[in-house]
C-alpha cells in the first residue's frame, strides 16, 4: 500500500503546477482537483468554531447513493444481457449474459459520464468553483431509467439537457429546482418518443443467432392495456402477458435498464436508509401514497372506467420505475423539501400522482418520471409552509 | 418560564465519544510567572484601556472598561507589571500580560458575607459587582457577552456543567466546603439580583453535597449541548417576555460568592486539561493562566491548541493565556494527512454523528483532529443541521435567509435563539460555516440596534 500511495502521489505531484493559478491549464484546475481529491482525501485545517469537524463529506455522502445503486446496475446489466440473448435465441446463462449487457450498458453510461462530466467541467471553470460530487449520481441514474436500445447520441442529448438546464442554470447544485436525472429522461422522453416509449424498445438486440427475430416487440406491463383487457381481468391479463406480481417484483422482464427490479430498489433503499442518507418518511410516504390512492380507485372502479382502475395497488409497488424512482429520485435531498412533514406530503403526493398518472391517463403509462418532476416543483412550497408553521410556534424575539 | 425540566434531548443524539477524557484526577499547577486578561475573547466587547505598558498593578485593579458602558471594568488577575499588550487584527486588544510579583498585593473592596447580604438592595449590589470588576463574570443568554447591567432579566441561570468536551465536573471545584459556602453565597448573591434563579446541571453528575444538590432545578439529559445554560433556556420559556435572561457558570458563581465574602478579586480557576499526549486531569490554577504551563506535549509538533471546549473553544497556543470564561486547554492533533480513498474507508475509527461510517459500531471513544475532514461544497439540503440544532433553528434555510440579506426573516426563524454551540457547523457534509455566520450575524444586529 504505502509504495502505491508514494507513487500515486508522485504522479499528482509532478503535473501540480500547472493547474494552478497563473498556470498553463489553470483552467482545468478543477478537474484536476476532483480527481486528486478521489485519490488523497483533502486534508485542511479548520480556522472557524468549532475546531473539530464530522467525518462526514460530501463526497462520502453521494457516494453512499453510488453504493446503494450497485443492486439494481448490476442486476440491470445482467436483466438487459438475458433479453437481449432470449430475443437472440442465444444461451441464457448468468455469465454469458453479464457480459452481453455489460457490452449495452456500459456504453451508455460512460456517454452519460463523460458529456455530462464536461458540462461540469465547464461550468466549474468558468463559475471557478470545485467540481461537485452530486454529479457522480446523476450521471449513473440517468442511463438506468433508460430503455437499454438508446441511441448514444440521444444520452448525450439527455445528460447535456439535465445538467445544463436542469440544474447549472439554476446556479449549480443545491440550487436546482427539478433532479437533473429526471429533467434529463424527461427531455429524451418528449424529444425522443419514438426511442423512449412504445412496445419495441425495450430488448437491445446485439448479436443475432441464424434465424432470430429482427426486432422484439412486447408491452412493458404497464403498457398491457393497450390490448383492451376487460373489466375486472387486469392481473390475468398481466398474467398471460408474464408479468406475475413476482417477475414484476424480482425484475427479470424487459424494460429501463435500471428500473424493472422492485427488489433491488428495495435493497437500495433500505441501505439509503440506514447509513441515514435518504430520507425514511419521503419512501413509507410515497409507498402510503400509492396504495392509498390505488384502493381509492379500485373502489371507483367499473365497467366504464379504464381498465387499470381495478388492478391490485400492490402491483402498482412492483410495476414500471416506482421504486426506483422513491428510493432514488425522490430521496434526492436538493429537490425534496428539507423539513420533516413537508417529506411526508411530498411522498405521499408522488406517490398518488403516479397511480393518477398511470390510471387515468392512458397517454403515459408510466407516472412516476413525471410525479417526482411535478412535486419537485411544489417542494419548496411544501417547505416554506412548514417553515411558516414552525416559526409561528416559536417564542419570538424583539 | 418552567421552574423545572426533565426533558431535552437531541435528534441526532450527538453522542461524541471523544477520545482524550481527563483522569478524575485534581492536581495543582505551577504557580505561573505571567497571567493575562483577554478582552478579544470576550463577546461584543470594545475595550478601552486604563492601564498602560509598565504600570503596576494589584490583583483586581480595573485594567480595561467597556467602551459602550463605563460601569462595566474589568480587574487585573494578578498584581506585577503590565508586561505587554498584545494586538491582534485591526488593532483588536488580544492579552495584556501581567509579569507577577512574588508578592501578591489585592484591591480591597468591602466583604459581603451571606449573612450582610440580605438587606442590599438589587442597584447597591449591582454597584458593588461593577466596583469589583466580577460584573463580567454574569454574562447575557442571547449574545453570550457580558449583562447589561442596567436591564433587569427575566431569570438568571447557573451551569453547574459543561459538557463540551472535556471541562471539569463540578466536584472539582467544589471540594471544601469552603468552595461550598462561596458557590452558596453566589448563588444568594444572584438572587438579590433577579428573583428566578435556576440551576441546570447535566443528569447523573453529582454535585458533591446535598444542599447544593436541593438547588438544582434543572436536571438535563441528552449530553452537550443540552446542559448549557441557553438551550435549557430555551426549552423552559414560556412567553416573549422570558428572552431577556442572564447566565453565569458554575465556577464564576463560586468566584462571585468568594468576592463578596472576602471583598478581594478572586483569581481562582479548575480548569481541564485534555487531549493528544499530554497528561489529561484537572487543574487548579489562575485565572488568565499561560496555556503552556497547563499542558505539556512534549516533543509534539503539530498540536492544535484549543482554549476551552472542543466546540466552542478557539484556537490558541502555549503562549497564550486563558481567558475569562475559559476553564478547559485542549490538545489536538492539528490535521490529518491527504489519506488514499480516504473517503472510502470503511472508517472503524472515524468519529461521525452520521451513520455513515463503520464507527457506528465501535464502542471506544475516537480521537478527533482540527481537520475540515472534506472540503467547501454547495448544501444540498440534507438537513442534518437541523435535526443537530438543540433550539429548533432550520440552520440551512436560516443561513440562506441571511446570505440573501433577508435578516428579518432570519429573525423570524430563531436566529436569536442560536446558542452558538457549533454543531450545525460541525455535522454539515458540505462544510458549511454555519456557526460562525449566525455568531457573526447575531453580533452584526446587535450592533446595528444600539
Amino acid at each position: 500500500m504505502g509504495w502505491i500511495e508514494k507513487n500515486l502521489r508522485k504522479i499528482f505531484d509532478a503535473p501540480r503546477k500547472h493547474f494552478e493559478s497563473g498556470g498553463r491549464l489553470e483552467k482545468l484546475g478543477p478537474l484536476f482537483e476532483a480527481i486528486e481529491d478521489v485519490f488523497f482525501f483533502p486534508a485542511e485545517a479548520t480556522k472557524n468554531r468549532p475546531l473539530v469537524r464530522d467525518s462526514l463529506d460530501l463526497k462520502r455522502f453521494m457516494s453512499s447513493v453510488l453504493v446503494a445503486l450497485i443492486p439494481p446496475l448490476l442486476f440491470g446489466i445482467y436483466n438487459t444481457g438475458y433479453h437481449s440473448r432470449l430475443a437472440s435465441e442465444m444461451a441464457t446463462a448468468f455469465m454469458p449474459s453479464f457480459t452481453t449487457g455489460l457490452g449495452i450498458v456500459l456504453p451508455i453510461i460512460l456517454v452519460s459520464y463523460a458529456v455530462g462530466l464536461f458540462w461540469e467541467l465547464l461550468f466549474a471553470a468558468i463559475r471557478k468553483h470545485p467540481i461537485s460530487e452530486g454529479f457522480l449520481v446523476t450521471g449513473l441514474l440517468f442511463p438506468l431509467t433508460l430503455p437499454p436500445t438508446i441511441p448514444l447520441w440521444q444520452v448525450a442529448a439527455g445528460i447535456t439537457f439535465g445538467v445544463v438546464i436542469g440544474k447549472e442554470v439554476f446556479g449549480g447544485t443545491g440550487r436546482n429546482l427539478f433532479n437533473p436525472a429526471l429533467t434529463a429522461r424527461a427531455f429524451v422522453f418528449f424529444a425522443y418518443p419514438a426511442q423512449m416509449s412504445g412496445n419495441a424498445v425495450w430488448v437491445a438486440v446485439k448479436e443475432k443467432a441464424a434465424g432470430a427475430v429482427d426486432a422484439v416487440t412486447g408491452p412493458t406491463p404497464l403498457a398491457v392495456t393497450e390490448l383492451q383487457a376487460p373489466f375486472n381481468n387486469i392481473q390475468e391479463m398481466l398474467t398471460d402477458q408474464g408479468y406475475t406480481f413476482s417477475t414484476l417484483f424480482w425484475g427479470q422482464y424487459p424494460g429501463t435498464i435500471g428500473g424493472t427490479s422492485a427488489f433491488c430498489s428495495l435493497l437500495g433503499a433500505g441501505l439509503l436508509i440506514l447509513l441515514g442518507i435518504a430520507s425514511y418518511r419521503t419512501i413509507l410516504a410515497a409507498v402510503a401514497g400509492l396504495l392509498a390512492t390505488g384502493f381509492l380507485l379500485n373502489l371507483a372502479a367499473s365497467p366504464d372506467t379504464l381498465p387499470w382502475f381495478s388492478v391490485s395497488p400492490f402491483y402498482h409497488l412492483v410495476a414500471g420505475g416506482f421504486a426506483f424512482g422513491a428510493a432514488y429520485m425522490a430521496t434526492d435531498p436538493v429537490t425534496a423539501p428539507g423539513t420533516d412533514r413537508a417529506k411526508w406530503i411530498y411522498g405521499f403526493l408522488i406517490g398518488s400522482l403516479t397511480v393518477l398518472i398511470r390510471v387515468v391517463n392512458p397517454a403515459f403509462p408510466e407516472g412516476v418520471m413525471l410525479a417526482i418532476l411535478f412535486m419537485n416543483m411544489f417542494a419548496p412550497l411544501l417547505e416554506y409552509t412548514e417553515i411558516r408553521l414552525r416559526v409561528k410556534k416559536r417564542i419570538p424575539h424583539v | 418560564m418552567k421552574s423545572s425540566m426533565k426533558r431535552a434531548s437531541a435528534q441526532i443524539p450527538c453522542g461524541l465519544k471523544i477520545a482524550g477524557r481527563p483522569e478524575h484526577f485534581v492536581d495543582t499547577a505551577a504557580e505561573p510567572e505571567t497571567v493575562a486578561s483577554a478582552p478579544e475573547r470576550i463577546p461584543l466587547l470594545k475595550a478601552r484601556l486604563l492601564k498602560s505598558k509598565g504600570d503596576r498593578v494589584n490583583i483586581g485593579t480595573p485594567l480595561y472598561e467597556d467602551k459602550q458602558n463605563t460601569d462595566i471594568v474589568f480587574a487585573a488577575p494578578g498584581a506585577g507589571e503590565i508586561q505587554d499588550i498584545v494586538y491582534g487584527p485591526r488593532r483588536v486588544i488580544r492579552e495584556i500580560v501581567i509579569r507577577l510579583d512574588k508578592e501578591q498585593s489585592t484591591e480591597d473592596f468591602t466583604p459581603y458575607p451571606a449573612d450582610k447580604l440580605a438587606g442590599i438592595t438589587p442597584g447597591a449590589l449591582t454597584e458593588i459587582l461593577l466596583k469589583g470588576g466580577v460584573w463580567p463574570l454574569i454574562r447575557d443568554i442571547v449574545y453570550r457577552g457580558v449583562a447589561d447591567p442596567g436591564q433587569s432579566p427575566a431569570a438568571i441561570w447557573i451551569a453547574a456543567t459543561n459538557q463540551d468536551p472535556f471541562h471539569p465536573p463540578p466536584d472539582t471545584w467544589l471540594q471544601s466546603p469552603r468552595d461550598k459556602r462561596f458557590f452558596q453565597t453566589g448563588i444568594k448573591a444572584l438572587e438579590i439580583l433577579c428573583s428566578s434563579v435556576f440551576v441546570c446541571c447535566a443528569k447523573d453528575t453529582s454535585l458533591g453535597d446535598e444542599q447544593i444538590e436541593n438547588r438544582v432545578t434543572h436536571r438535563v439529559s441528552g449530553g452537550y449541548p443540552f446542559d448549557d445554560p441557553a438551550v435549557v433556556h430555551y426549552h423552559a420559556k414560556t412567553r416573549p417576555e422570558d428572552n431577556h435572561a442572564w447566565f453565569a457558570s458554575g465556577q464564576d458563581v463560586r468566584l462571585l460568592g468568594e468576592f463578596l465574602e472576602t471583598g478581594r478579586f478572586p483569581v481562582r480557576r479548575t480548569v481541564a486539561v485534555s487531549g493528544k499526549s499530554v497528561n489529561g486531569r484537572y487543574l487548579h490554577t489562575r485565572l488568565g493562566a499561560p496555556l503552556g504551563l497547563l499542558a505539556d506535549p512534549g516533543e509534539n509538533p503539530g498540536c492544535r491548541w484549543i482554549a476551552g471546549g472542543l466546540f466552542r473553544g478557539y484556537s490558541s497556543g502555549p503562549d497564550f493565556h486563558l481567558g475569562l470564561y475559559e476553564t478547559a486547554v485542549g490538545l489536538i492533533t492539528e490535521s490529518a494527512k491527504r489519506e488514499m480513498l480516504g473517503f472510502m474507508r470503511p472508517g472503524w475509527n472515524k468519529p461521525t454523528c452520521s451513520r455513515t461510517f463503520l464507527s457506528v459500531f465501535n464502542p471506544r471513544p475516537l480521537p478527533v483532529d482540527a481537520d475540515m475532514h472534506g472540503s467547501r461544497r454547495a448544501c444540498v439540503n440534507c438537513g442534518n443541521c437541523t435535526r443537530a440544532c438543540p433550539v429548533d433553528i432550520l440552520p440551512q434555510f436560516t443561513y440562506k435567509c441571511i446570505r440573501a440579506g433577508e435578516i428579518e426573516e432570519a429573525l423570524s426563524h430563531g436566529m436569536l435563539d442560536c446558542v452558538e454551540c457549533g454543531l450545525c457547523s460541525y455535522v454539515c457534509p458540505s462544510k458549511i460555516e454555519l456557526c460562525q455566520t449566525f455568531q457573526e450575524t447575531k453580533q452584526a444586529y446587535f450592533r446595528q440596534r444600539i
